[in-house]
Formats: C-alpha cells, structure tokens, sequence
C-alpha cells in the first residue's frame, strides 16, 4: 500500500463546460470533447490559471456565431491603414491588399497544438483560418478588425501571419464588438523570417459584459526585430496569452503590455518567453492600472534554455491602483538554464505617487486632473517606442476614453 | 575562461566525503515497526506518554491525513515516497526516558561533541568566551538533553522538548498548537500533526528578554526512519527570543525523510528571531541518498509591532520544500525572511516564503540568495500580499541567483497579489554568474581562483550572513565553502 | 498698516505622532523678504510644507493667512492658485511629462481658477522662452520630462522659472540654495531678485548665510526646535554665521 487516496477525482462539468462540449461534437471535434470533459475547464489549482480560474469565471457559454449581418464603423480607426474586416470569425470586407501583402485563407486553427484549453477549443471550433503573408516592405499598416456582432454569441477565430525573410510590417489587430455578453476565442500565430522587422499591435475594446481570449504565438527567426503592445480596455472577463520561442540567433523582441481595468473587469495578460538558443534578447514591460472593484493579473515567464548562453532577458512589471477594491496579481517568473546570462525582473505596484501630487498641486493643478496627468505619464513609457504617429495617437485616444469613463458605483 | 572551467570541473568532482557530518553513530535503538497507520499513532503517543487528548488529536490528523495527497506544485522531481517503509519512531534504548545529563549515553554525548555541539554546560562554560548557547538535542524521535534549563525557568522561560510541555503545560500546548499551522494545512503538516516525535517548546513570558540564545541541534541517525519534528514558540507581549536550529545526518544510500512544523507566535511588541543552519545529507555524487526535506515553517504576528524573522542557510538535503512564512495579523507587525540555498549535485531547491500582509501598516523584508552549481536545481518561490483591509502595507523583495557552470539551473517564482491600493510592493530579482571580470581581477590581486570565488560568493551572500548570530555566521559560511567544495578552498 | 501677505499666528504642526511646529508667530509685510535661518531637523521645511498644504501636515492649532484670507482648509491647489508658491529644496522627477506640458498645465489651471481665460500656445511659448532665456534655460531642457535627469542647477533653474511664469504674491525658498556652486547660485539668486516687487513677498529659508549674500533680506528670523526663537535684521544672519546656532539654543529652550 502507497499513499492514500490516489483514485482519479471525478471532475463535475458545469453549464459552460456542458456547452462548450456539446458546441466542439458539434464541430467534430470528439478528442477535444472528450478532453473536456475529463478535465473540465480549469480552476485555480491548475498553475496557468492560478489567477484566472475559468471554470468559476466563464459563466455562460452563447451560441455559435452565425453569420454577422452589417456592422458599423470601426471603434479604433488608423487613417491610412489596410483593413480587413472579420465579423464573427468570417472576413466581411476587404479591399485589394497593397504591395507585399498577400491574404488567403487556411483550413482548421493556425496555433500549435498545446496543453491549453483555450488553444484546445481554438482547434475544435476554427474551420478556416485567415492567412496573411507579408512579402516585403509593407508600408501601410495591415489593421484585422475582428467583431462580434448582433445577439452573445461564441466566435472562434484564427489567424497566420507569415513575415518573409528581411520584411518590414506592422499589424494591428483590434477587437470589439456590439454590447453583448459575447465569447471570442482567438488564436493568432506570427512566423517571422530571419531578419525580419515586425510591430503586433493588439487592442481589446469589446463590449464591458462580454469574454475575450487571445492565444498569440511567435516563432521568432534568427536576427528579428520584434515589437508587441497589447493594449486591454474592454472586456469584463479577457485572458491574453502570448508565447514567443527565439529560434534563430541575433534577435531581440520588446515585449509590453497595457492593462486598463475598471469596475467589474478581469484582465489577465500571460507571458511566456522562450530563449531557446544562444544570443537572443528581450525586453518586457508591462502595466497594469486599475479603478474601482477590478482585477489586472500579470503571468509572465522567461525561460532560458541550457545553451542559450549570452541572453539578456530583462522584464519590468508596475501596477497602479486607484481605488479600493482594486487588484493586482502578478507572477513575474524566470527559469534559467544556462549560467551565462543576464536575466532580471523588477515589479513595482502602489498607488500614485504622494510627492508627486503634491508638486502638482501646489503649482496650482487640480487634485484630479493632476492623477490624470500622472496616469498618463505613467502609460506614455508603453506609448512613446510606437513610432507611427496616427497609431499611437489612436491609442492615446484608448487611455483618453478610459480616463474619462464616468465613475461607477462599486458592484457589490 | 579557464578559472571559470577549473571550478565547474570541482564543483563536478564533489565527493560525498566532503560532507564531514556524514558519519553514523552506533548506538542501540528502539525502532517502531515499519507503516503508519493507526496502532504506530498510538505506539508513539504511548511512547511519549501523552494524555489522551494529545492521542485523539494525532488520530483525528491521521484520518485526515488518509484523504490526502501529496503536492505536485514544487519544481522537485523525486521517485515516488512510499510512506508505508519507513520507520516513524526511533529512540536511543538507554534514553527512554530523558533524565539529567549524567544519565546520557556517553556516546551521544560524543556525537554531539563530533558535530561541535559541547552539551555539557560547564564545557559550554569553559569553551567558548562571550555568548552562551541552550541546546535541546533531538537524537531521531527523542530530545536526549536541554541545556540551562534551569537557569532560563529563573528568567520565567520555558525551555524543553514539546514531549515533555505536553505533558508539563498542557494549557500552553493546547492553545497554540497548530493555531499557526492547522492540521491540515497541507499533506506533509498533517502528517507531521500525527506522527511527530520531539521537538522544542518555548514559552517567553510577557516583558522577558530571553537570557541566551535557545537553539535545537536535530540528528536523524537511524536508516529508514523519518524525523517528524514539533517546534512551538510563543513570545508574549514585549518579550524577545533567539531560536537556532542545526540538522545533519548521516549518510546513506537510501533517501530519509524529515516533515518538520514549526509554529512561532509573537504577541504584543514581541520579538522572534529564528534562524536555520540546514545540514542535512545531500546525497552522494550521483544523486543516490539524501533528506527529502518537507518542512512547514509560519510564524504569526499576532500582535501589535510584533516582529518575526526567518533567516535560513539552506546547503544540505536532496529535496527541499520549505517556506518558512509570516502572517503579518498585528497592525504594525513586520516580517522578515534572509535566506541563502546553496545547491550542489543533484540537490533540488524549492524554498522561499509568504508574507501575507492582514494588519495595517505592516512591512516585510525578503532577502533570497540562490547559488546553484553542478547538475542541482534551485528554485525561489515566495508569496508577498495584502489583504483589502491592509492599508499602508510595504515590502520590499530582493532575490538573486548566481550559477555556477552550465548544467544547473535557477528560477524565481514569486506572487505578488495586491488587494489593497496604499499597498507598496517593490520586488527585484537578478539572475548571474561570477564573471571572468571578477575572477581575473581578484587574480591580478594575487588571490587563487578558488579564494577569489569563495570571496565572491561570500559577497553574494553578506547581507543575509550579517543576520545570523557571531557563531552561526562563521560557521555558515564554512559550510557555504564545503557545499561548493573546489570552487572555494 | 496694510494687510501683510502672510501671517503666522501660533502654528502647531504634527507630522505622523509628532508635533514639529510648536508654535510658529511670523509677519511677512507685502513686498519684503524675510529668511529663516535654522539648523537641520528644526523644522524650517515642515513650515514651508505647512504653508503650501501638504498632506499629513496635519494643523494642531493656530492659523496661516495669505493676503488676509485664511488658507489652512484650502488644499495645494486652491493654495498656489490664491497665489503661493513653493520652490522646492528637491524638486520631484516626473517621468513621462513633459516640462512643456506641465507649465502650461499648471498656469491654465490657475488662471481658470481665477477665473481668467486659458493662454494660447502662441502666448504662452513666448512667456516661457523670455523667462527661460533670462535664467539661462535651453529650451531643449523644457522638452524633456519634468525634472528628470536635470542637473541640480537645472533644477533649481526649472524652479525659478516656474516661479517667474506663475507670479505669486508670495514665493517660499526651501533650501534653494543647497547643491549649487557659486556661478550656478548667482543665476538663480539674480532670477528671484529680479522678481522682486512690491506686490510680491518672499520667504527664504536656509541653513546658511551665504544665499542671504545674493538675495539680501529685510529681516531675518531665527529657528530652532519648532519655533522662531529670535527675529532682526540683515545683520542677524551674520551674528549667527559667526557664533552658530548652538548661542539661540537657550533662547529655544
């Protein structure tokens, strides 16, 4: 006799799980059903999800999205830029891509297959996804606009994006949606050729009552320049989850983040950052500011793998609380393997700086317009690297209407 | 790189014998049948002459225990324990019962004497000058002595082995045992709530100044036997102690398991310092042997500007589980935790600590130093909140790791959850190796590469090492050496 | 006798559980300059941030008047705009604002509080290129955050400016001479001198004597332990650059 009570626990599937089930047999998806069903959604014992435990989180899985009828205009605009419009995971609206850009379409989910559930369900649901191969230097950026429209429904999408050896791109990828208690489950996966120069942006304005989850992927060529910013200001239950791997020498990726949260909102961004090989470097900056009864939870790892000799992985984490009842989780984990390297994390969090109020006021700035100014200085370090001026000034425009959000009463 | 490759290569060639604590005692035991199960619980109840309430709380851990199972979060890989072949009871046969120090096996007494551990008081006394050290000496499942006790009983202390406070001042014991660590708190405290043998009790009354500092020198000799320690410490209103504890064990090819609980409560204004020297077998060149080490360690500032701090210097053991922990209740209170884990071999670390921030105005301090070498795997994983209610609450977190040579590895894991918006967290950590810079500079200055290593990582380590106690302090960072043995003379 | 600018009357001040101010009775008339000169820890700063409102400056009894009016339920901001100003012993680095952006901030928020209308960029620039150009300021350095990474001069400078473009009715000097060398305190010492007026008042505070060369005052007060212990003139800062702080002691105890 071994230790007591090693008998598999029978897991009980909830309502979301029991859709969610039924949605993936469906869609053919047997192993994934089956999947789900013996482990069900997870909960904050399982490690990844420690802070956002989606089985008591979720709440009620919608529909199937059907086809979206017409939508409006987009809620973050960047003149000058390409656009492809994705209503309920299907492409709406396109118009002939410019130079370097070539858009097609995929069968099945584009993520890799992992112990994940989101990525799980992205491969159950994903019949076709968006392919886009950027060729060369792409001057205007490539905008996705991803929405879900009309009734709360459940949209699984996918995305490809190919940068070719020595290209130059932006792509921005924005979600929103009409104010529903929606569900989108997105993957993204960026392949970048060797050399390659490469901005992501990403910015969540869907509707306050509905879920967002984005699984992001980058595979990251020898001797690439890559940038990222998220940016979340939407959602009452949102879940980013990036996992770069450095597989060619040379590259550096500057990894950040913005987590706006207010009233009711949880927004998780998950980190995890792979050098897999010699000489490769990354920077990771991410903030977290929060208002009223609401949670930002930060996960980000670095892990250098044995040989990866001569990383340099440095990552930054700062959190900025407003009110009472606001929350700041956050793991910044490193898991290093090879001795020769320069790795570090730094994580700050509190509220505004007192002295700093102080000089401001007393040079004749109002209590709360110089918490505005402050929160936006606070944010301009995330901002300042975008070095297209109509883009960044579009996601100044995201704080600016974060700011002047009026004050909700705390749920209780 | 040559200095650099020379100490890999030491650090590669550590043999066994370079645990000097590694040698066995022969000394006739009286060992309970391998199991554990409900007759063992009442055998070591019997054995330690318990009141029946003590029995049916043992029991009642028990039961709980059987619905358990074991944590699977830490990064430690090990063989699956199987906790029916070990013995959980082993006692010296002429200590059965712990009378005066003249009683004592003259080879136990040896043994100490072997581990620099003098029991003896006017030894003690004619020894070493300056400050003088209480030991409790828990030989496998038994306390065999405690030093001054009686000096200390004028001073108002309790000192003695928690067997005999159960039996003593059961009010005491009844109050605060497991009021820090429930029973089931987590798999290994439950066990350790049924099974535990000895450990220390001390109780410093209210304004009291602890006299000496009290240490506990724990000695798992037997094989096949696991060493479930008790420790309870209770500081009240304005009172202040220092606590030590050493381990070692012998070694062995056959891993041995220690579950430790260690329960610190300080009230009011009181003061509990607490410091580890871990010692334990590490296992032999190629990972065969060693102390799998699951210790539960919490103290509780219960009270107002009460104060608690770890500092531990964690070099042996094949596993290492341990958190020691504060619960910052006092409004006021403050926790700190100064720790070093040096790993070696194919030793796995997975230590830190949880600073959980209740009270308002309460601060905590952590200082982690990892140093990792051979094929060992040393991880830091700590909890720092604030509860909603902890207004004004500030730490600050420091944690570095230093590797030496390409085959082990370093991690941090920290939480960092914040409920409360006047809450301060500052938290860093640095992960890095001894540079060729700093080695060919402390060379250039006619240091060998091994005295420029051992200078360097004594560097690395200084500001928890100023926290230990003068005598504990040289000694770690002797030990330090030994555990890098070749890279530091 | 006109209404002074700023009036003391037996200020108690607490900070936390302790009372640093015990006591504080000072009349600055309109258009004079006084010093208090005191040795560390006598609380001369916890008096500056009494006067401008800082938070957890907490007022156990007495009041401050600015131009008659009380001030002490007002906060910093209501303060500054009712025409008091700060200069800073360590001006505080704002990462992320521009200095730019936080002067014309700062004086439209004033002026709106006054009721007057908002300055235009056009207006505006030109004011601070004439006052930036008489401290010797590079306009480049306004382009940068505020504060950060200026040298202690070029804070110092910044502080002055910010004095100049917001004109006060009354300016305290904390400290305004610490880390500056000779040429750099001349500087500064000529902007605020430049400032002064008959309308304007000032209060400078510092350890040493040496400021009270370049900005010569028209009465000096001696503090120690929380209180103004004696009071006289010009020459006083001489007598105690000569004898030390330690011959008032008596006088605070």
């Amino acid at each position: 006799m071994t230790a007591p009570n090693t008998a598999k626990r029978t897991v009980h599937l909830g309502e979301a799980e029991n859709t969610l089930i039924s949605q993936l047999l469906s869609a053919g998806a047997r192993g994934a059903a089956d999947e789900l069903a013996a482990s069900g959604l997870p909960t904050r014992r399982i490690e990844a999800y420690h802070y956002t435990d989606l089985k008591a989180l979720l709440g009620e899985v919608p529909a199937i999205a059907e086809e979206a009828g017409q939508v409006g205009p987009p809620k973050f605009r960047v003149p000058g830029a390409y656009r492809i419009l994705v209503a309920n995971g299907r492409i709406q609206q396109s118009t002939t891509p410019p130079n370097g850009v070539v858009v097609s379409e995929a069968g099945g989910s584009s993520l890799t297959e992992r112990d994940d559930v989101l990525v799980m369900l992205n491969h159950g649901l994903v019949e076709k996804s968006l392919a886009i191969g950027l060729e060369n230097s792409v001057d205007p950026i490539v905008h996705i606009d991803h929405r879900i429209a009309g009734a709360p429904a459940h949209t699984a999408g996918a995305l490809r994006i190919e940068v070719a050896p020595g290209a130059t791109a932006t792509v921005l990828e924005t979600f929103s949606g009409s104010d529903a208690a929606h569900m989108g489950n997105q993957g993204t996966r960026v392949e970048l050729g060797d050399g390659a120069r490469f901005t992501h942006i990403v910015v969540d304005l869907s509707a306050l009552n509905s879920r967002h989850f984005h699984t992001i992927e980058y595979a990251v060529g020898a001797n690439v320049q890559l940038r990222n910013l998220l940016v979340n200001s939407g959602s009452a239950l949102s879940r980013t989850q990036m996992f770069g791997v450095f597989a060619g020498e040379g590259a550096h990726g500057d990894f950040s983040g913005l987590n706006l949260v207010d009233d009711g909102q949880h927004n998780d961004i998950t980190l995890d950052v792979n050098h897999a090989v010699p000489n490769t470097t990354s920077q990771e900056l991410f903030k977290s500011v929060v208002r009223n009864r609401a949670k930002a939870i930060f996960q980000g790892r670095i892990v250098v793998s044995p040989k990866a000799q001569k990383t340099d992985a440095k990552m930054m984490m700062q959190g900025l609380m407003l009110s009472e009842g606001a929350q700041i989780l956050s793991k910044p984990e490193l898991e290093i393997f090879a001795d020769d390297v320069q790795c570090g994390h730094g994580s700050t969090c509190g509220e505004l700086d007192a002295q700093s109020m102080f000089y401001m006021m007393s040079r004749g700035i109002a209590r709360e317009d110089a918490k505005a100014m402050l929160i936006r200085a606070f944010v301009q370090e995330l901002l300042d690297p975008i070095e297209d001026e109509e883009l960044s000034e579009a996601l100044s425009g995201v704080v600016e209407e974060w700011l002047s959000r009026p004050a909700k009463s705390p749920a209780i | 790189m040559p200095a650099i490759k020379e100490t890999v290569e030491h650090v590669e060639e550590l043999e066994v014998e370079k645990y000097k604590y590694g040698f066995k005692s022969d000394i006739e035991s009286e060992v309970a049948p391998k199991g554990l199960n409900e007759d063992i619980v009442r055998y070591i109840s019997a054995k330690k002459d318990e009141p029946k309430w003590m029995l049916d709380w043992r029991l009642e851990a028990f039961r709980r225990w059987q619905t358990m199972t074991e944590p699977t979060w830490a990064r430690v890989h090990y063989p699956k324990i199987d906790f029916q072949d070990l013995h959980y009871y082993a006692a010296p046969k002429s200590m059965s019962a712990p009378k005066s120090l003249d009683e004592v096996d003259p080879e136990l007494l040896e043994t100490y004497k072997k581990l620099g551990i003098p029991l003896k008081e006017q030894e003690i006394l004619a020894g070493v000058e300056g400050a003088r050290v209480a030991v409790d000496a828990v030989f496998d499942s038994v306390s065999v002595v405690t030093t001054f006790k009686e000096e200390l009983a004028k001073a108002g202390v309790i000192f003695c082995p928690i067997s005999e406070a159960i039996r003593d001042h059961p009010e005491l014991v009844k109050k605060y045992l497991a009021s820090v660590v429930p029973v089931s708190d987590n798999f290994y405290a439950t066990m350790n709530s049924a099974v535990f043998t000895d450990g220390s009790f001390v109780y410093v009354p209210e304004g009291v100044r602890c006299p000496m500092e009290l240490s506990t020198y724990f000695r798992i000799n037997e094989p096949n036997t696991g060493q479930f320690e008790r420790t309870l410490i209770i500081a009240e209103k304005g009172s202040y102690v220092s606590y030590l504890e050493g381990c070692t064990a012998p070694m062995r090819d056959e891993n041995q398991l220690h579950a430790a609980v260690v329960e610190l409560i300080a009230h009011d204004d009181a003061e509990i310092k607490y410091s580890t020297v871990q010692n334990w077998y590490p296992g032999d060149k190629n990972g065969k042997g060693g102390i799998y080490n699951f210790v539960t360690k919490r103290g509780d500032c219960r009270g107002k500007n009460s104060k608690i701090s770890w500092t531990q210097v964690e070099t042996g053991s094949a596993i290492t589980w341990k958190y020691p922990s504060c619960i910052l209740r006092g409004d006021g209170s403050r926790g700190e935790f100064y720790s070093i884990a040096v790993s070696n071999g194919y030793q796995q670390v997975d230590s830190g600590t949880k600073m959980i921030h209740l009270g308002k105005d309460t601060s905590s301090l952590i200082i982690a130093k990892g140093i990792a070498a051979g094929k060992s795997d040393n991880t830091y994983r700590g909890l720092v909140s604030a509860h909603a209610k902890a207004s004004g609450a500030r730490n600050f977190t420091q944690c570095d790791s230093l590797l030496i040579g390409d085959a082990c590895g370093a991690h941090t894991v920290p939480y960092i959850e914040s409920r409360n918006a006047t809450a301060v967290f500052e938290h860093e950590a640095t992960t890095s190796k001894i540079s060729d810079d700093q080695l060919f500079y402390c060379q250039q200055r006619g240091l060998s590469d091994e005295e420029a290593v051992a200078l360097i990582v004594n560097g690395f380590v200084r500001e928890v090492l100023q926290n230990l106690p003068m005598e504990f302090m040289v000694e770690s960072q002797k030990l330090i050496a030994i555990s890098l043995e070749g890279s530091v003379g | 006798m006109s209404t002074p600018m700023l009036e003391i009357r037996n200020l108690h001040v607490r900070v936390e559980d302790k009372t640093i101010l015990k006591g504080v009775d000072l009349v600055v008339p309109k258009g004079e300059v006084h010093a208090i000169m005191g040795r560390n820890g006598s609380g001369k700063s916890t008096l500056s941030y009494a006067i401008a409102g800082r938070d957890g400056y907490e007022i156990t009894d007495g009041d401050i008047l600015l131009d008659g009016q009380s001030i002490v339920e007002m906060e910093a901001d209501e303060r500054a705009s009712a025409g008091l100003f700060l200069a800073f012993q360590y001006p505080i680095e704002i990462p992320g604002v521009a200095t730019m952006t936080f002067l014309k901030a700062a004086m439209n928020a004033q002026r709106k509080s006054r009721g007057e209308e908002e300055m235009k960029t056009p207006e505006f620039m030109k004011a601070v290129r004439a006052a930036a150009g008489d401290l010797s300021i590079e306009t480049d350095m306004l382009k940068r955050a505020l504060n950060v990474g200026f040298s202690g001069g070029e804070k110092k400078r910044a502080e002055v400016l910010q004095m100049a473009l917001l004109a006060p009715k009354m300016c305290i000097l904390d400290e305004t001479d610490s880390g500056l060398d000779i040429d750099a305190l001349k500087v500064v010492s000529q902007g605020v001198n430049h400032l002064r007026a008959p309308k304007r008042s000032m209060l400078v505070i510092t350890h040493y004597q040496r400021l009270l060369n370049h900005i010569v005052p028209d009465r000096v007060h001696v503090f120690s332990d929380g209180r103004i212990v004696k009071s006289g003139g010009k020459e006083l800062a001489l007598e105690l650059e000569a004898e030390g702080y330690s011959a008032f002691d008596e006088a605070a105890a």
